[in-house]
């Protein structure tokens, strides 16, 4: 008997412990454990809302000159920024003779994308994305959404963009 | 007097065991249907469009409430 009581360490006898307990987890935790991702869910989707409704992307407001019409060609593109922010946009002169303007950010993981010239399509080589470029719509791969565009403005040989109006 | 939680402690232990299996189904669609309503409400927000974000939410908070209340359910330890 004195024997046992000495193999048993004095903290085992303060804190016990089943091996079985710690080691597995049983199905009532496993259930609470799925309450807990379920909250952590409705937490995330919260916080969408409210920073969509509360605090939304700033729109692009007044006409920024991006180039001279002769400087971009038939199936030509040119990379731009408007002054004061960062977003990378693309300016494309379609083989149809009109001129789109979209953000260069794939909507999948902002990966680049380019223009194809005479496919009509922009392509987002990381995952094999594709994108209409008369519209801007997702038609092939992972990207989820359209890439958001700008309003072209011709103005005789000059190119300006603009934001879109906010009931178009 | 008898009630819920004694008579569930008392039941059998299969009908214990099929009641934790199908309150553990329910939560998994429920956390299913949240990721797909959190992505749906996240790209809409990216698209402007609050209002889908907004009804993802209120939908998700709903089913939060319900995967709370399923734990009720749950079977007491075995003694």
């Amino acid at each position: 008997m004195e024997q046992q009581q000495e193999t048993v360490p004095d903290w085992k006898t303060d804190f016990p412990y089943s091996t079985v307990e710690t080691l597995q987890v049983t199905r009532r935790q496993f259930a609470k454990f799925l309450c807990l991702v379920s909250g952590g869910l409705a937490a995330g989707s919260a916080l969408v809302a409210i920073k969509s409704a509360f605090f939304p992307e700033k729109e692009v407001t007044g006409e920024h000159f991006v180039c001279n019409r002769t400087a971009l060609p038939v199936g030509g593109t040119r990379s731009f920024t408007i002054a004061g922010s960062t977003i990378p946009y693309i300016l494309i002169h379609l083989e149809n003779g009109e001129f789109k303007a979209y953000e260069q950010k794939c909507t999948h993981l902002s990966c680049a994308v380019f223009y194809q010239a005479g496919t009509n399509k922009i392509m987002c080589p990381c995952h094999n994305g594709w994108f209409d470029a008369a519209t801007g719509e997702a038609i092939q791969g992972p990207p989820p959404r359209p890439l958001p565009s700008l309003q072209v403005i011709v103005k005789g040989d000059e190119i300006y963009v603009t934001g879109h109006p906010k009931n178009s | 007097m008898s009630n819920f939680r004694s008579a569930q402690d008392k039941a059998h232990p299969n009908k214990s065991s099929t009641l934790m299996l199908a309150i553990i189904t329910l939560l998994i669609l429920i956390v299913a249907l949240q990721i797909w309503l959190l992505y749906t409400g996240l790209n809409n927000a990216l698209t402007q469009h609050a209002d889908v974000a907004l009804i993802a939410c209120i939908v998700s908070v709903l089913l939060f409430v319900a995967a709370v209340g399923l734990l009720y359910f749950l079977p007491g330890k075995r003694r």
